[in-house]
């Protein structure tokens, strides 16, 4: 088991935003977490990578507490994320975001920075070539000057997964990363998600796009009003009659 | 020759040489976005701490002005840990506090001479041309002793500012400069992108202050004489004003800015009266027009763009 979460409670104020929330995530498995708006699932990341803390209960990953821990101390633990509505660091060139992703994972400081020891200079080199296959694996030409901040939306979407596979998680964690492309981009997308898997590495994925959800998902946990009501293979989450009640339910609402 | 040599004309010169480094230290804690107003606060403890070390230690200059620079860092890291968990605003007042409370011990301890300040502080110029005649240098050409010394403070101070433009230039384009870019873009997502925001956020905040307090150091070897007014909060508005009219993007925004606030008040000499006023008007126009100072990136790409087309064509 990678990422355990035993009873997770969140509550704002009065709140709930999330109560009693089970499940697990293993190795290599490709993870939904599917609800409709304001559930709780970004709740549920920000819970998970230390933004804050939960109310009540407990994650786990790799039988390490991750309660308590900075943000930064997760990530370096091997957990990765993106943001549901972008928070790239605009000003930067999409190079430079990807080899801020790989700081947990270089060493040189200011004096070595400074007078750019040999060592400096190849960790340096490294990093960058790492990162200019990162933005080739998402699909971002290098060669652009322009800021990250200016790029189309669906490459800023794809910059962010570029820059948390910087970090080298084994967990990666895409707060809907199809928000806003177009068909053909949601396709790619998909490949490329497919892709994050074969290299090994494990993926949780908040989606509303239900065809891309149930095309690429191994297992989905369905979130409703803070609480799970359902877990389970896409076939099996397709008919059952909580799910479909909870989102049709809204429809005729 | 006479004219560059000319006493008046070399002090301001030196006033600005000062000012720039300490434009370089507001912008290194700007890089990494946080609002500093301790910067006066950490020149007084440079200045003093130096100025006590060389009068009445004996220290020699060029070992007692780094020290100062570290005494300074060293308090910056004290006051840094608390403080920088504060933000915007909140941070900008509590340093500002920070370099009033600085302000008030000096005033009340003995060793800083209270109100009355530290005088008779040996100049930079005197030290360095002793210096140099131990090594049988007295005289070049045909300059004055006088001359002589403030040319060669001159050489020293640019020096100074070479190297720190240097140091912030390599640290810009190295993984450590990445990292303040990113918090300054963006704290809590470079957290989330591995980054220990704390670590870089007081990394930056104690290199300014070492530069803040060489700075101290240096302009209490300049000017003979230090007392608790030179460090007021207006010496703390002035340093900020280098970065709000010059820009706190590239470095050479505030050193542009502390060209340009230094020169000013001279060229504004005769309208004296006004000086003030003049001053803070260009101030909220600057706010008011181009919050994002007179030099940006963008101006940068800009100037490039156009230059570029025109060695094209
Ligand atoms: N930091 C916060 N402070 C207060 N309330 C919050 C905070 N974060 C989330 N909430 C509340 O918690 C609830 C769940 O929000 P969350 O963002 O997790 O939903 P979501 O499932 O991601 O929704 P969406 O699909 O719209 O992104 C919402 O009612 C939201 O207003
Ligand atoms: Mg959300």
């Amino acid at each position: 088991m990678t990422l355990v979460l035993d009873q997770v409670s969140k509550s704002f104020g009065g709140l709930a935003a999330l109560s009693d929330i089970s499940f697990k995530v293993n190795d290599g498995e490709i993870v939904g977490i599917i609800g409709p708006n304001g559930a709780g699932k970004t709740t549920l990341f920000n819970l998970i990578t230390g933004i804050f803390p939960p109310t009540e209960g407990k994650i786990s990953y790799h039988g390490k507490n991750l309660l308590g821990l900075r943000p930064y101390k997760v990530t370096a633990l091997g957990l990765a994320r993106t943001f549901q509505n972008i928070r790239l660091f605009g000003h930067m060139s999409p190079l430079d975001n990807v080899m801020v992703g790989a700081h947990c994972r270089t060493k040189a400081g200011v004096w070595r920075g400074l007078w750019r020891t040999p060592a400096q200079r190849k960790e340096e080199k490294s990093t960058r070539e790492r990162a200019q296959a990162l933005l080739q694996l998402v699909g971002i030409e290098n060669d652009t000057d322009s800021p990250a901040g200016s790029l189309p939306y669906g490459q800023q979407r794809r910059l962010e997964i570029a820059r948390a596979l910087a970090t080298e998680p084994e967990l990666i964690l895409l707060d809907e990363p199809a928000a806003g492309m177009n068909e053909s981009e949601t396709q790619d997308l998909r490949l490329l998600i497919k892709k994050i898997q074969m290299m090994g590495k494990t993926v949780v994925l908040i989606e509303h796009d239900m065809n891309l959800v149930m095309n690429v998902c191994d297992r989905l946990v369905v979130i409703n009003f803070g609480q799970k009501i359902a877990e389970g293979t896409p076939a099996e989450i397709q008919k059952n009659p909580l799910v479909i009640e909870a989102y049709l339910g809204r429809e005729e609402a | 020759m006479d004219i560059i040599l000319n006493q008046y004309y070399l002090q301001i010169v030196i006033f600005v040489l000062v000012n720039a480094i300490l434009g370089v230290s507001i912008y290194m804690t700007l890089s990494t976005g946080q609002l500093s107003l301790g910067n006066a606060g950490f020149m007084s403890i440079g200045a003093y701490t130096c100025a006590i070390l060389t009068v009445k230690a004996g220290f020699p200059v060029y070992l007692a002005i780094p020290i100062g620079g570290a005494a300074a860092s060293f308090i910056s890291l004290i006051i840094g840990y608390p403080a920088l968990r504060l933000t915007g605003i909140y941070l900008a007042i509590a340093t500002l506090g920070f370099g009033e409370v600085v302000r008030v011990i000096i005033l009340n301890l003995k060793i800083t001479n209270g109100a009355l300040g530290i005088s008779g502080i040996p100049t930079l110029g005197t030290k360095i041309s002793k210096m140099l005649s131990s090594f049988g240098l007295s005289r070049f050409g045909g300059l004055t002793a006088q001359q002589t010394s403030n040319l060669l403070v001159l050489v020293v101070l640019i020096f100074i500012l070479a190297f720190l433009v240097f140091f912030c230039t390599r640290l810009n384009r190295s993984r450590v400069g990445r990292a303040f870019a990113s918090i300054k873009a963006d704290e809590s997502a470079a957290e989330a992108m591995g980054i220990n925001t704390t670590y870089y956020k007081l990394l930056a905040f104690a290199l300014g202050a070492f530069i803040a307090g060489m700075a101290g150091g240096l302009s209490a070897h300049l000017t003979f004489f230090i007392g608790p007014k030179d460090f007021a909060y207006h010496r703390t508005v002035e340093i900020l004003s280098f970065a709000v009219l010059g820009g706190s993007d590239l470095i050479i925004g505030p050193i542009v800015g502390a060209l340009l606030l230094t020169m000013l008040p001279e060229l504004l000499r005769s309208a004296s009266e006004y000086r003030l006023m003049i001053y803070g008007a260009l101030m909220v126009i600057m706010m008011a027009f181009r919050p994002q100072g007179l030099i940006s990136k963008e101006t940068v790409r800009f100037w490039k763009r156009k230059l570029g087309r025109r060695i094209n064509q």
